[in-house]
């Protein structure tokens, strides 16, 4: 089953957080827990865990990119 | 966005989040970590643990680090002591921290509501250590009694920064003021534990940062806590160094030299940041 990954909002305010890095490239196993993704807000980096088992099918953004809150950045093929 | 130093990582768990949020959401109940948007909210929910923020989520005060808001205050909730009670249950908390927002328009600045917020986690939660942070209160030793009379465990009040910056940083409140509440309490009821904390990055010196300290120490403060001010938006003051955790560790070692019985030193620590393990670490 596919599910999308979200841009998760790590704050009462946020709005868009920059991608600063992908800790998983497209096609590569992802175990639940593990670090996806870093964001980075006005205060910190955050690292982002996978919330789901399976394979990283596509991503739609680059580190560096700005992204909106909500927008889909990934889609996971789940176990 | 100016590129952070990698020290600052943290790690974000959505589920966890939400968790937590979920069961403040239905008690009605607000923390510092979602209203200061703090960096360790991932790891503290991750844990179960939060710190509570009681007195609505308005503040009367205007500081210029700080993300909680200003405006209109609501009324009190009270039943608010009794949610907490309940959440500190739920989370099966060993340790809790209460906070609040400063309340200069309560006739007793929120002391009655802290002390019946005590009380109800007591009734509740036998065993629990209970640390407040409170604000000053204006210093009138009256309010502070009442909360003393309640018996936490530990006595938070922080200064925030070094004197020379409270005309730009903390414009409505006074270092010395700050420094005779800790005195107070310390004097007032010996074995409530006492504690406070600076942000470094601001522009302060370290000879300014070993004042404080020293005024510390003097006043009677136990426990010391020492983090990196983060900019929560671009319409706060701004960050004007990143200290490295090797300086952070150089506080550390400072500190103790000088006689506190705990100190917490690292670009993440925040006043409530591990409280349980410095509340053990003061006990010495």
């Amino acid at each position: 089953m596919k599910k999308n990954i979200q841009m998760p909002k790590l704050s009462e305010q946020m709005e868009t957080g920059v991608l600063a890095a992908w800790n998983k490239e497209a096609g590569d196993v992802v175990k639940k827990g593990e670090v996806l993704f870093e964001i980075e807000t006005e205060k910190v980096v955050s690292e982002v865990e996978s919330m789901e088992s399976g394979v990283l099918k596509e991503v739609f953004f680059e580190a560096g990119d700005e992204i909106k809150v909500d927008d889909i950045i990934a889609v996971i093929d789940c176990d | 966005m100016e590129k952070k130093p990698e020290w600052l990582k943290v790690s974000y768990n959505k589920e966890a989040v939400e968790e937590v949020s979920g069961l403040m959401a239905k008690l009605k109940l607000n923390t510092v970590c979602k209203e200061a948007n703090c960096p360790n909210l991932g790891e503290c929910y991750k844990k179960r643990t939060a710190t509570f923020m009681i007195l609505g989520n308005i503040c009367t005060r205007h500081c210029r680090f700080c993300n909680v808001g200003s405006g209109v205050v609501e009324a009190v909730d009270p039943k608010e002591p009794q949610h907490l009670a309940e959440a500190v249950k739920e989370l099966d908390l060993k340790h809790v921290v209460i906070t609040s927002v400063t309340r200069d328009d309560l006739a007793d600045g929120g002391a009655g509501h802290f002390a019946d917020t005590i009380k109800a986690v007591r009734k509740l939660n036998p065993g629990v250590t209970i640390e407040v942070l409170i604000p000053d209160l204006q210093g009138v030793e009256k309010h502070l009694d009442i909360v003393i009379a309640a018996k936490p465990d530990v006595i938070n009040h922080n200064v925030e920064t070094v004197r020379e910056l409270y005309p730009e940083v903390r414009p409505e409140a006074d270092y010395d003021r700050s420094m005779q509440v800790i005195q107070y309490v310390k004097t007032k009821a010996p074995q409530i534990k006492t504690k406070t904390g600076i942000m470094v990055g601001l522009g302060e010196t370290e000879e300014q940062i070993y004042q404080v300290m020293d005024d510390s120490l003097k006043a009677g403060c136990d426990i010391f806590t020492i983090g990196q001010y983060l900019q929560p938006s671009s319409k706060h003051i701004a960050v004007k160094a990143y200290v490295t955790p090797e300086k952070f560790e150089k506080y550390k070692t400072i500190g103790e030299a000088k006689g506190f019985h705990y100190i917490a030193s690292s670009p993440l620590v925040r006043s409530s940041y591990r409280a349980e393990e410095a509340l053990e670490g003061g006990k010495s």
